[in-house]
């Protein structure tokens, strides 16, 4: 069938990348605080729909998880299809493509200008390159080792999209607005194009730059190659590939005409060679060889006698090797680099809620950065190296970043709503509030009526627990004066506190708060008690007996 | 013009813009109305509809129609900061601010805003609390419950403040932009400034680092008032906090009282809001600093108290 409804079929696969790059782009935007306690669902689909993400999710949890039934599915259309997914809806080969279509007259010319060069390097290392990265990325999961967030493409485009491009997006339109008052500007289109189509806010995050970065070297591949993330690097399409091997349904012919090769000469994926036809696991179903055959003999289909010329899988021995021996020494060497501390978890890196041992939630999390884009408040934001090597992009709880925003809703539970891995557990309210993950401390060298004598206790307005976590002790001090002045001094019930970290974002300190927010399983820091006595003009009174 | 004329007027210009922090001070204007109107005036009611109970609080003042005038443009300034319920007595009762906004577009007013700066994410908190629904149901485009635009806090110098001389203020609660501000708070327990009632209320339309208010809160709290005039206090006492306030969340924390108090005078409505705790109104630092900036009475014996 050469055609469906007397549509060319590259027609159909643009429709279908157009269709589902905007319910991509739809979900990523309901991603968000709307309302409601509860999320609709289906935000986190494009993760429990990759293989990779799975299977490396459960290989370095040890466990099933079934969330990640939607993958199993694909699997199964994959086996049949092929590699359909890169290219009818993967939202970051859409993207590529947009890009490439774009910037044309650039991209043709540079791509014509390297196309020898990396034909030569297709030819012996490129092509391994995305089965390497597969290898290293599964052996790294066998050995708990979550280095799929750094390679993963969904990973990387949904941090890319939240970190910069919805901070960029959000700041531009409010420029674009700025000074648009009463008009039509001002009154109808700024206030649907921020509602409908920007983030509630602008947000900011640690690693920004790092994110675009890799975003931005990904779109500029596309200069040297089209596609070229996809045809040599991603592992989520070698996964793809793979499957795709012995696919039903095909390409017919596999072979390449002799006389004519246009097919070979236009494939994007390198999925065709004049000599050796077919490569199954290379072929996105893009249907561009269908469109423009000059004879119109090639189509898709069945075609169960007709099979490809069985072809390695451009996996030499060497990438084999080079695989395994990287996926046991990167974790081997972010082991290594972390034996160095005495503990090392810093107690000041603290997880979202819910969430148990550090361990297993390091080997769940795949850095696909859900939590920081729903989390209401902007307090998630990705570790750098607190967390080690391993923990880079993981999400933890900054209370001061930004000023008086940053602590975790009291009732909110949405970050546990979207995690595709379960890495933050499903949470309720309640059980949100008997599972913290951190507990907060005064530091009484800081807070203004412990170490000054001044009047404060914002931290204790602020305390959202029913019976207040912060509670107060009633001194007095004499003044120079004479005048007897009542100073509340707080402490804190830590069996009350459910580790907001809203009394440290609001400490009315700048720079190091008065109170701060420490990991649960960590040790008492001992700032409850004041090393400089301030100069107390009246008699002392005891402290408070602390838990 | 040359080069040096430019320069020189460029350089004119932008110190001017630099400068030009606009000055406020209602001092003035308070004295000339309390001048004009002799005894200040106060009413209360009691009741469960709370609908009806914010016409009948206002109808010994003259009715809505005696502050808000036709094409005015209004600010109804309820508590919205925290993501709480109704019943838990942290914000203002929706009834309440719903009643007292459709009285205003009954009144003729051009355009009614509802916003507060909140504690916890606003979003939140304008769902939980029930008034963005509540302001939507009444269902008319003149009013709006909309969340701040942080590009509008604007540097204001306060003259004659006794200890917070220049603060960020929200443009839309201005004299300026606002014809008509109305002060909707709810009276809670507050551990530092000991209540929260009106005058506090202000610090839903500041912005910068709330938490500086916080360093001598009784004098900054009025020195704020000096700024934003409400020309009506509507106090919700429908429900009140007792005790683990602003923030509340237990219900046996929660008085229900059924009342609302309504003065022009912002400091004899805190005032008299503080006897519903059985507290004197010396007793809370912030009234005591207004009264003595002469922006209303403290004292109840001088004020007309009209039990409607």
């Amino acid at each position: 069938m050469r055609r469906l409804l007397w549509i060319p079929w590259r027609w159909w696969r643009r429709a279908a990348q157009l269709v589902l790059l905007i319910v991509f782009l739809w979900l990523f935007r309901r991603t968000e605080y709307s309302g409601a306690e509860q999320l609709a669902g289906g935000e986190n689909i494009l993760f429990r729909l990759d293989p990779l993400v799975g299977a490396a999710a459960m290989l370095a949890g040890r466990q099933v998880i079934a969330m990640f039934w939607p993958a199993l599915v694909l699997v199964g259309l994959t086996l049949v299809l092929g590699r359909f997914f890169c290219g009818w809806v993967c939202p970051l080969g859409t993207l590529l493509d947009y890009f490439h279509g774009l910037l044309r007259p650039i991209t043709r010319r540079t791509n014509e200008l390297l196309r020898p060069r990396l034909a030569a390097a297709s030819a012996s290392s490129l092509r391994a390159t995305r089965y390497f990265l597969l290898i290293a990325v599964l052996l790294a999961a066998v050995l708990a080792f979550p280095l799929v967030g750094l390679v993963d493409p969904f990973s990387l485009l949904v941090r890319g999209l939240t970190f910069v491009a919805d901070p960029l997006l959000a700041r531009a339109a409010d420029a674009c607005f700025a000074g648009s008052g009463d008009s039509w500007a001002g009154t109808v289109l700024q206030p649907f194009v921020k509602k409908h189509l920007l983030p509630f806010r602008p947000m900011v995050f640690y690693l920004t730059g790092v994110s675009a970065a890799i975003l931005l070297v990904i779109f500029a591949l596309e200069l040297a190659a089209r596609r070229f993330w996809c045809r040599w690097l991603c592992p989520a399409g070698a996964l793809f590939g793979l499957l795709a091997r012995r696919s039903l349904v095909k390409r017919i012919p596999v072979r390449v005409c002799k006389a004519c090769g246009k097919c070979a000469d236009l494939c994007r994926m390198d999925a065709l060679d004049p000599a050796a036809g077919l490569s199954p696991h290379a072929c996105t179903l893009c249907m561009e060889c269908v469109d423009h055959c000059p004879k119109g003999i090639v189509q898709f289909g069945l075609g169960r006698k007709a099979k490809p010329e069985p072809r390695p899988v451009d996996l030499s021995r060497r990438g084999v090797l080079t695989g395994i021996a990287a996926g046991v020494a990167i974790p081997g060497a972010a082991i290594a680099a972390r034996l160095g501390h005495e503990s090392p978890v810093p107690p000041n890196l603290i997880r979202p809620p819910g969430v148990g041992e550090e361990k297993t939630f390091l080997s769940l999390c795949i850095r696909c950065g859900e939590c920081m884009k729903v989390c209401p408040t902007n307090v998630l934001q990705p570790a750098i190296f607190e967390a080690g090597l391993a923990g880079i992009f993981s999400p933890r709880l900054v209370p001061r970043l930004v000023f008086e925003q940053s602590n975790c809703e009291y009732t909110c539970t949405l970050c546990s709503q979207v995690c595709p891995t379960g890495a933050i557990p499903r949470l309720t309210e309640e059980l949100k509030h008997h599972h913290p993950s951190g507990k907060s401390y005064f530091d009484h060298n800081l807070c203004l009526p412990w170490a000054k004598e001044t009047p404060c206790i914002r931290c204790e307005e602020m305390c959202p627990t029913p019976e207040k976590a912060i509670k107060i002790f009633n001194t007095f001090k004499i003044t120079k004066d004479g005048e007897e002045v009542e100073i509340q001094q707080p402490f804190i019930d830590r069996e009350l506190c459910v580790g907001c970290g809203i009394c440290e974002s609001n400490c009315t300190i700048e720079g190091t708060a008065g109170i701060r927010l420490q990991r649960i399983d960590a040790p008492d820091p001992g700032t409850e008690f004041l090393l400089k006595k301030p100069k107390r003009l009246g008699t002392p009174a005891a402290p408070p007996a602390s838990r | 013009m040359d080069r040096r004329e430019f320069l020189e007027q460029v350089a004119a210009w932008s110190a001017g813009a630099c400068l030009a922090t606009p000055v406020f001070n209602v001092q003035s204007i308070v004295a000339a109305e309390r001048q004009a109107k002799g005894k200040s005036l106060l009413a209360v009611a009691k009741g469960k509809d709370y609908a009806a109970l914010v016409a009948q609080v206002m109808k010994p003042l003259g009715g809505m129609a005696a502050f808000v005038s036709k094409d005015d443009r209004v600010v109804v300034k309820p508590n919205i900061g925290w993501d709480r319920t109704p019943e838990q007595g942290a914000n203002t009762h929706p009834d309440v601010v719903k009643a007292i906004v459709q009285q205003c577009l009954d009144a003729g007013a051009k355009r009614v805003l509802v916003f507060d700066r909140t504690v916890n994410d606003a979003r939140r908190c304008y769902v939980k609390s029930g008034i963005q629904a509540a302001v939507e149901s009444i269902g008319d485009s003149r009013a709006q419950c909309v969340f701040q635009d942080q590009d509008k806090f604007v540097p204001v110098q306060i003259e004659n403040a006794k200890s917070l001389k220049e603060f960020h203020f929200y443009k839309d609660a201005l004299a300026t932009e606002c014809d008509c501000y109305i002060n909707v708070p709810i009276a809670k327990h507050h551990c530092l400034s000991k209540l929260t009632i009106g005058m506090k209320n202000a610090m839903g339309v500041i912005g910068g680092n709330r938490g500086e208010i916080h360093k001598g809160i009784h004098q900054r709290i009025a020195d704020l008032n000096l700024v934003i005039r409400s020309k009506l206090t509507i106090v919700d006492a429908t429900r009140i906090l007792l005790r683990n306030g602003p923030t509340g969340g237990k219900l046996e924390d929660v008085k229900v009282l059924d009342t609302l108090i309504a003065s022009a005078d912002p400091v004899a409505a805190d005032a008299y809001a503080t006897t519903l705790f059985g507290m004197k109104p010396e007793e809370l630092g912030s009234t005591v600093a207004a009264a003595k900036l002469g922006l209303g009475e403290m004292d109840l014996s001088k004020v007309k108290i009209i039990t409607a």
